[in-house]
Parts: structure tokens; C-alpha cells; sequence
């Protein structure tokens, strides 16, 4: 009888978990990506990470659909029209980088009310009723600072490239390196350029404005400009400063190349564009009925002397090092770890 | 008396003198503020990438000049799908330089023919047409390249980034090629056309002009100059990627227009682009000496944009 007992209660706790496991049920949901632009190698990479994570969660049934949708012009109105046929397709999750913080907010409000889940990150959304990832850009510039007071202790003068004028990100990076000047005060700013995060950009305006500088002994970047730069100094012949990398292939290989040639040291930093993969699993994680806080921070993937050799390898030609997140990574970062 | 009012006439008959005086003073300015430190590399580096400018400037020049309501929004698509296939088909191949030309003119005779035949095949405007076209190659150019960006040959990058005495061979290039395309405006029967069916399209047809020929020509080689300049801008900066044509829409429109040709087409003026693109280089490049913020940058770059524009044009008017 007690051996009848035993197996009894295995079976009821048996049932009880695979029916914990039942409640977890999102097979049926469908999510839809909203992305506002396709045109540098970050977005397509992002792209690709979300086709490759949330393309297998469909096959392996966790959702019914998981399709991606990218508005051609970059702009708040087509991307409000967007979200407003996806409301009407009937799908229970958006995810969204969104064109601007705010524009959109009239759009997600309606998403919102329509019982769809919104979740927005990398370009977030400010609207309360959406979920936000955010990165701490700020901080992304700060520790650029802190890199180069351990790299360069006599300090030095210092070259900025800036990203897309009038774009958050952008002043959020920079009041990170501002900050890291007045913490590190032996460092200047001496020239300021645009780079709009193109190397073509970056290493035109640097060229530019190079001939009136003194000797620069670094440059602080905010990805994917870093390369255009090294162009820009050595088309100028001016000895090589300490350029921060972006992650992108084409400035891992320039440094790898400067490493083999003259053991040239610098580090790398920028947001891996699997991030979409994160808010992918979020949005899963919240339809599954999981709690999640609004306010979520992703950590930024850092590339040091060491990881260059690893990095360079993982990363495709032509794309960005890249980080994706499984569903266990995703439970992480929503439990703050 | 006399020769000052010589000096005047002359001034006034020819626009494009206003924007090299532009681009002097603004040269002269960055000079001043740096203490003369500079000011030679400053000019190098203006003319490396004017040259860029120039040859889709050109092209658009003759496009824009065909006639009110024609303008060429395919460049920067155009650009970026010339670079993305050329770079990989060369290869980083030396050997390969030659059929990436011949690419890069393939690509733009397709876009070219294909924006025609929008525009005459299904008489859409020429606006609208070529933004359309614009995203069908932009896309084409996603879906080719991905983002991929792959080595130029080092001899075109050599080619792309030498210099003799301080003076970009490409930009002596530039200057050949500008000098040809003012004889081809000024000298040639398809030249001719191109300022008759601008000043009068219907006119021009009376005369016997062959119209829509002329505009088929004006769109390919338009077409053909963008995609010339995606290769060369490819060699240059170590590789395509998918936004490096984006700055060229406005700069190809703007520097057509403060070098003096008319935007109601029938007048173009070939040296004003050189003076343009040297003007908005170096604009750019004072600001940012400066130290000016990018909000007053772009309000100085609209404020001078104007000034030059309204100076330059207010001795035509009187004409």
C-alpha cells in the first residue's frame, strides 16, 4: 500500500510540474519585430540574430510566429502605421526599436490597449505601459575614460567622434565622456566631430578638422566609426593615437592587423545587436505571464586586448561581435543578475 | 572707372566665381583661427573628398539642367550597390580592378535605363521615380552585400588615396573629367540639347531635337557616375557599406545649385561644382575647428548656404 502511496504522490507532483510547465504555454502567440531602419551592418546583424533566435523558438513550437517587420524611411509616421496594421493582425506582442522615444508613444498607447504586450529596446519608447531595454549609453562613454587613464597616465589630448547629431544616444555618450574628462582631468577634448556612427562619415570629418589639431594621443568613438578614423590619420601621415573600437568586424581586423604589425593595444565597446534576441525572450517571458519589471538594463558587450583573437573569430565579415541570448540568459537579466 | 565696371560684368556673368570667393574666405578664416597650422593639409584633404562630390555633382548637374521637376534621388542607392558588388567581385583581386569598373558602369546604366523607363514607360514624375528606384536598389544592395564589408584591391586603394606634392591624383582626375564635361555641355550636339529641352522642352522638340533621347542619356550617365563614384569611394575608405552614399543626396542637389546652375533648368555652370564642393568641405571643416555645436553648425552651414545662393543669383536676376 505505502509503495502504492509513494507512487501516488510521484505521479501528483509529476503532474504538477509538467502542469507548471503547461501554464508556460505561449505556442499559440505570436510576436512581431518593429524595426525602424536596416541600413548598417548593426541593424542587419540584429536582424539576423533575431531571424536565427526567434526562427528556431517558432520551430521548436515555444511560439506560433515570430516574424520581423522594417519600415524602408526611417520615420515616426511610417513606423505609427506600421505598429497600427500589426495591432490589427492580431498579434499579442510587439517588439519595437523604435524611431524615436516618444513620437510613437500615441501608437504603443493604442497597442497597449488593445491587450498587446509592447516591449522597446535599443531605440526605446518612453509610453509607461511599454517594457524598456535599455543600455546605459552614459556609461558606455565613462568607461571609454577610465581605459585610457590606466593606458596613458601623463593623460593627453583627446579627439571626439560623435554620433547622429539630434539622436538621444548620442548625447547620452557624450555626457558620459564629458563626465569621464572632469573625473580624469589630466585628459582635453580638443576637437569634436560628427561621424554619424559611418566610417565614411567619421573618417571624412576627421580628416577635416585634423590639420588644425595638435598631436592627438586618442580618440574617443562611439562605435563604428573608429576604423574610418584610423583612415583619416594615416591618409593625414600622423602617427596612430589610441582609437576605442566599436565592435564592428572591419575595426576588430584594423586592430588585429596594428596588433601583428606594432603590438598596438586599445579596447572595444558597443551594444551586441543579439540584444534583440533579449527583448525577444522578454516579451515571451511576459506572455508566459512571468513577472518582469519594466526598466531593464542590458549589459554592453566590452572587447579587450585578450578576447581580440576570439572575437574577431566569432565575429561574420562585414558584421558586428554579437552576443545572443538563450531564454536561461534572458531569466537572468530579468532577475537583475 | 571703366575696368572696375569690367570687373563687376565679369563678376556678374559668372556665378561660379562666388562660391571659389566662398570658399577662400572660409579657407582663409580656419587658417586665421588655428594660426596658420594646417592650412595646406586642410586644402588636401577638401580636395580628396570633393572629388567624390563632383563626379555625382556632375552628373545631377546635367540632370537637374534637362528641365524643372527632374532631379536624379537614386544616387546614394545607386552608390551603395555599385560598391557593395564591385568589392566583391574584385575580391581584393588586383587583377580584378579593370571588370570592377566595367561593374560599376553596369550597374549604373541598369539603374539609369530602369529610372527612365519609370519615367517615360509609366510617366511618372522624375522625383517620385527615381526615390522609387532608389529603394528597389537600396534594397537589392541589403539583400546582396548584408552589410558585408570586404577590401578594395590595394592598387585601387593606392589609386584612390595617392598623392603628388600634396595634390590628390584623383582630384587631377576630377579636374580632367570636369573639363571634358564642360566641352561635352558647351561643344557637342547632345550637350546643346540637354540646355535646349531645359530652357524649352517643347521648343527643343520643334527644333528637331531628339527629347526623350537626350533625357535618356542625361539619366544614365548620371546613373553610371554614381556608380563610378561608389567603386572609387570604396577604394577610398577601405570598403563599401550600405550608408556611404547617404550624404550624397543633398550634396549632389547642393552643390548643382550654389555653383550656379539653375535649378528651373536650360543653364549649368561646370566649374561653380568644384568652387561648391570645396565650399561645403571646408564650411564643415571651419565649424568644426571652431568647436561649434552641430545644432550651430547646421544653422551656419543653412545661413551661409543662403547668403552664397543670394549673392550669386542677385547679379543674374538683372540680366
Amino acid at each position: 500500500m505505502s509503495f502504492r502511496v509513494k507512487l501516488l504522490s510521484v505521479a501528483a507532483i509529476g503532474l504538477c510540474l509538467s502542469a507548471g510547465s503547461a501554464l508556460a504555454d505561449t505556442a499559440a502567440s505570436k510576436i512581431a519585430l518593429s524595426n525602424n531602419y536596416a541600413g548598417n551592418s548593426w541593424r542587419q546583424a540584429m536582424l539576423k540574430s533575431w531571424e536565427k533566435v526567434a526562427g528556431q523558438a517558432v520551430k521548436d513550437g515555444v511560439v506560433a510566429e515570430a516574424s520581423a517587420f522594417t519600415t524602408s524611411e526611417n520615420q515616426v509616421t511610417e513606423q505609427a502605421a506600421q505598429i497600427q496594421n500589426l495591432i490589427l493582425q492580431g498579434y499579442n506582442a510587439i517588439v519595437i526599436n523604435a524611431a524615436s522615444p516618444d513620437a510613437l508613444n500615441g501608437a504603443v498607447k493604442q497597442a497597449c490597449d488593445a491587450g498587446i504586450i509592447v516591449v522597446s529596446f535599443d531605440g526605446i519608447v518612453t509610453e509607461p505601459c511599454a517594457w524598456r531595454i535599455a543600455v546605459d549609453f552614459k556609461q558606455m562613454g565613462a568607461i571609454q575614460l577610465d581605459y585610457l587613464a590606466e593606458r596613458l597616465p601623463e593623460g593627453g589630448d583627446l579627439l571626439e567622434i560623435r554620433g547622429l547629431a539630434g539622436v538621444f544616444v548620442d548625447d547620452a555618450i557624450h555626457s558620459g565622456i564629458e563626465a569621464g574628462v572632469a573625473k580624469h582631468s589630466k585628459f582635453k577634448v580638443v576637437g569634436s566631430v560628427h561621424g554619424d556612427w559611418a566610417q565614411e562619415v567619421a573618417q571624412k570629418a576627421v580628416a577635416g578638422v585634423l590639420p588644425s589639431l595638435p598631436e592627438v594621443k586618442a580618440v574617443v568613438t562611439q562605435g563604428g566609426d573608429g576604423y574610418g578614423a584610423a583612415q583619416a590619420f594615416k591618409a593625414a601621415g600622423r602617427p596612430t593615437p589610441l582609437i576605442i573600437m566599436g565592435n564592428r568586424q572591419d575595426e576588430l581586423a584594423w586592430w588585429k592587423e596594428q596588433k601583428d604589425a606594432n603590438g598596438y593595444e586599445t579596447m572595444s565597446v558597443s551594444i551586441a545587436p543579439g540584444v534583440s534576441t533579449l527583448a525577444f525572450w522578454v516579451a515571451q517571458q511576459i506572455l508566459d505571464g512571468k513577472e518582469v519589471p519594466k526598466d531593464l538594463t542590458v549589459p554592453f558587450l566590452q572587447i579587450n586586448q585578450a578576447d581580440l583573437e576570439k572575437s574577431l573569430e566569432t565575429t561574420e565579415k562585414g558584421g558586428v561581435a554579437n552576443v545572443e541570448y538563450s531564454l536561461e540568459d534572458s531569466q537572468k537579466v530579468i532577475a537583475g543578475k | 572707372m571703366t575696368s572696375l565696371g569690367g570687373v563687376f560684368y565679369y563678376l556678374r556673368t559668372r556665378a561660379w566665381i562666388w562660391s571659389f570667393v566662398a570658399t577662400a574666405m572660409v579657407w582663409i578664416a580656419t587658417i586665421l583661427f588655428t594660426g596658420g597650422h594646417g592650412g595646406g593639409q586642410m586644402l588636401t584633404a577638401a580636395l580628396s573628398f570633393a572629388t567624390f562630390t563632383i563626379i555625382v555633382g556632375i552628373g545631377q548637374m546635367f540632370v537637374i539642367t534637362t528641365g524643372p521637376g527632374n532631379v536624379d534621388l537614386s544616387i546614394p542607392a545607386t552608390m551603395a550597390l555599385s560598391g557593395a558588388i564591385t568589392t566583391k567581385i574584385m575580391d581584393t583581386q588586383d587583377g580584378m580592378i579593370l571588370t570592377g569598373f566595367a561593374v560599376a558602369l553596369g550597374v549604373g546604366l541598369a539603374v539609369g535605363l530602369f529610372n527612365y523607363g519609370l519615367i517615360r514607360l509609366l510617366r511618372i514624375p522624375p522625383i517620385i521615380a527615381t526615390l522609387s528606384a532608389s529603394f528597389l536598389v537600396q534594397s537589392t544592395a541589403i539583400a546582396y552585400g548584408r552589410g558585408l564589408r570586404i577590401k578594395p584591391p590595394p592598387a585601387l586603394a593606392d589609386f584612390t588615396t595617392a598623392e603628388i606634392g600634396g595634390i590628390p591624383i584623383l582630384s587631377i582626375c576630377g579636374v580632367v573629367f570636369t573639363i571634358i564635361m564642360g566641352v561635352v555641355l558647351a561643344r557637342t550636339f547632345y550637350g546643346r540639347s540637354v540646355l535646349a529641352v531645359g530652357q524649352n522642352m517643347r521648343a527643343a522638340w520643334l527644333a528637331g531635337i531628339p527629347v526623350e533621347r537626350t533625357r535618356l542619356v542625361t539619366y544614365v550617365l548620371s546613373a553610371m557616375l554614381a556608380g563610378l563614384s561608389g567603386l572609387l569611394l570604396s577604394g577610398f575608405s577601405g570598403g563599401s557599406s550600405l550608408n556611404m552614399g547617404e550624404e550624397y543626396l543633398l550634396a549632389s542637389i547642393a552643390v548643382v545649385v550654389i555653383g550656379g546652375t539653375s535649378v528651373a533648368g536650360g543653364r549649368a555652370n561646370v566649374p561653380g561644382i568644384w568652387g561648391a564642393a570645396l565650399f561645403l568641405y571646408l564650411l564643415v571643416t571651419m565649424l568644426n575647428t571652431f568647436g561649434a555645436s552641430a545644432g550651430l553648425r547646421l544653422i551656419m552651414t543653412g545661413v551661409i548656404i543662403i547668403a552664397v545662393i543670394t549673392v550669386a543669383g542677385s547679379g543674374e536676376q538683372k540680366r
